[in-house]
């Protein structure tokens, strides 16, 4: 069981083609690394995975545990066990986090089906005070007036009520102080399970310290021209991505 | 003559005076109303949508005289303060013959002419009424025209809910008059509910004399309404404060109609308006705003803003924010936009597998709900003052 990609190539709808050829395959209980000089396709990549309306699949497959994912709408490849925690959460004004939480994982349940409200904001409470987050976070509007911290630790905090199969971080160590990445590492972490892939985009070793990938790619002009172990993580960290000019 | 008597005719002079002012104003709008004309869509203030058809059809249903099954209910949970109206209450009548208009003084001619029925409000001087008042006007059939006079005396506070529903088929004109006195702090919430082809016309004159007020509409429901609501600062040096907040979600072929003016005769006061409407379908908003600041009124702070959401490309947005400020120092702003609901929020909500037509309920509630929370955010601090017995 796996997250499967083809040869995607992809495009700002109307626009840029970004994405020229990405191959890779995530098995179920790994963690794998995308890093990359900016421009290079990282968060297309993972906005087209999850449906992003101003994107458009050229050609290419993406299979989710043997489903095609582009045959899926946003919310469906959700409810399959995709998630992404967004590079610049949007601000949802209005929208409670609780009521915001609850109709995604109402949406989740079979027709009929009643949340259970209680177990639902104790559950809610505690994983709020693993993250370190105030529980008055619960009745504001969805990321309204958050720093950019707040912001990536309710991404996270969404992620690990969600319990997704497959989950997409786009930098979120972007924003973060040291003490609020350990948190949400920890978090992380946790989640790491046999039945549970990870994709962790990122231009900086110090996220990948906390959260060891067992695989690390390379995306460079919209394809993977790279693939290793983390050792490939410390030579980026001291020379850069010079090296793919020298492979161009 | 001594001192005593010396004052006494002083004050009788100037009672006759306020009376003789009053008898003028009265024969001068005996003559506005003689004089006004059946709106059409060259009247500026009735050119958007379709509201000049709905004008026609409301001066039909006015001289049909059809049979109308309407009730009033009052509840008031601390007793006393809200009492019916009836055809010999002769000052109420002449409170709504003095009431200004945005365009339909034809209509509130007629209005007048069906005095009558309705609910007074009568908050003494220093009166704290802890529950809700809340006023229910519900019509199942025909064309009903109540008239809601609310008078906070200085210092009075109070929380007013008027509730208008109308069946299917039926109407709702209603004329709405609001004093406040210095000190007095009320809010007023109008919540409207039609139901397929109902409508809804509220005309509302505020006039704070040094008061303050938040007042709330809410349309739900109606083929279409129309609100005029002017809200005067009267008082000089007193800080009154006025905010008015409409929030509505439309749909079908619904169309609403919404026209204000914060008028500020004298300086030192605070205005501010926040209306949003979440459109979809064919539906249509209308908004027609205006601050007026009068040559005197200096310091006037003063504040206007519309919002749009439009879930159809079908629907539709008129809107028209407006200042006329002849005050060489004041504080005033105006401001509209209407916009598709944007496809970043909603994508951010689908992705966590909310789906698209539940995404766009909850944006468009949330859009909503922003007026609400800043009526509520105001309220809550004034329900602290009264827990406090400040």
């Amino acid at each position: 069981m796996s997250l499967i990609i083809k040869d995607l190539k992809a495009r700002v709808k109307d626009g840029a083609q970004i994405l020229n050829g990405v191959s890779l395959e995530i098995p179920k209980g790994e963690v794998h690394a995308i890093m990359g000089p900016n421009g290079s396709g990282k968060s297309t990549l993972s906005k087209v995975l999850c449906g992003h309306p101003a994107y458009e699949v050229i050609s290419g497959t993406a299979e989710l545990d043997g489903q095609n994912l582009f045959a899926m709408s946003a919310d469906e490849r959700s409810r399959a066990g995709l998630f992404l925690a967004f590079q610049y959460p949007v601000e949802v004004p209005g929208v409670s986090n609780a009521n915001f939480l609850r109709a995604a994982l109402q949406a989740r349940l079979p027709e009929g089906e009643e949340l259970d409200a209680v177990q639902f904001y104790k559950t809610l409470r505690s994983t709020m005070a693993k993250l370190g987050m105030d529980t008055k976070f619960t009745s504001r509007a969805v990321n309204e007036g958050f720093s950019g911290g707040e912001k990536k630790r309710n991404d996270v905090l969404q992620m690990m009520m969600l319990n997704p199969t497959y989950a997409i971080l786009d930098e979120t160590d972007s924003g973060l102080d040291v003490d609020a990445l350990r948190i949400v590492s920890d978090g992380v972490n946790a989640m790491r399970a046999p039945y549970r892939s990870f994709m962790i985009i990122t231009h900086y070793k110090r996220l990948l310290d906390y959260i060891r990938p067992d695989v690390v790619h390379v995306l460079h002009r919209g394809r993977i021209v790279r693939t290793a172990g983390y050792e490939i993580v410390d030579e980026i960290e001291q020379k850069g991505f010079d090296f793919l000019k020298i492979e161009e | 003559m001594n001192i005593s008597e010396s004052l006494n005719l002083e004050a009788a002079f100037a009672q006759a005076e306020a009376d003789a002012q009053i008898r003028r104003a009265l024969e001068q709008n005996a003559q506005r109303f003689a004089a006004a004309q059946l709106p059409n869509r060259y009247n500026e203030d009735w050119r958007f949508g379709k509201p000049a058809q709905f004008a026609e059809e409301l001066a039909e249903m006015l001289a049909a005289r059809e049979p109308v099954q309407a009730a009033i209910r009052i509840e008031s949970g601390d007793g006393v303060h809200a009492e019916r109206i009836s055809p010999r209450d002769e000052d109420l009548k002449e409170t709504l013959q003095l009431m200004p208009t945005i365009g339909s003084d034809y209509f509130l001619g007629l209005h007048v002419e069906r005095f009558g029925t309705g609910c007074c409000i009568m908050l003494e001087p220093g009166a704290v009424v802890e529950n809700p008042i809340v006023i229910t006007y519900e019509v199942g059939a025909g064309l009903y025209t109540p008239s809601t006079f609310i008078m906070a005396g200085a210092g009075a506070k109070a929380r007013i809910i008027e509730k208008h529903i109308c069946r299917d088929g039926a109407a709702i004109f209603c004329a709405r008059s609001i004093q406040l006195a210095e000190g007095a702090d009320i809010a007023v919430e109008l919540h409207e509910s039609g139901a397929g082809v109902s409508k809804a016309f509220n005309i509302t004159n505020i006039q704070s004399l040094g008061g303050h007020i938040r007042h709330l509409t809410m349309h739900n429901g109606h083929a279409w309404a129309r609100e005029e609501t002017v809200a005067e600062i009267a008082e000089a040096d007193a800080r009154g404060e006025i905010r008015l907040y409409s929030a509505n979600k439309l749909s079908g072929r619904s169309v609403l109609d919404q026209h204000t003016k914060q008028v500020h005769h004298t300086g030192g006061a605070f205005s501010d308006l926040l209306y949003k409407n979440v459109v979809d379908d064919q539906a249509t908003a209308i908004f027609a705003g205006n601050i007026y600041v009068a040559p005197a009124a200096h310091d006037t702070d003063a504040y206007q803003a519309n919002r749009n959401m439009l879930l159809s490309e079908k629907a539709g947005i008129h809107s028209l924010p407006g200042l006329e400020i002849l005050a060489d120092r004041v504080k005033c702003s105006h401001g509209s936009a209407s916009s598709p609901m944007d496809e970043e929020q909603l994508f951010y909500l689908t992705s966590r597998g909310v789906a698209r037509r539940q995404a766009q309920l909850l944006v468009a509630e949330g859009f909503l709900s922003d007026v609400v929370n800043h009526f509520k955010q105001v309220d809550g601090a004034k329900e602290l003052d009264m827990s406090s017995g400040n």
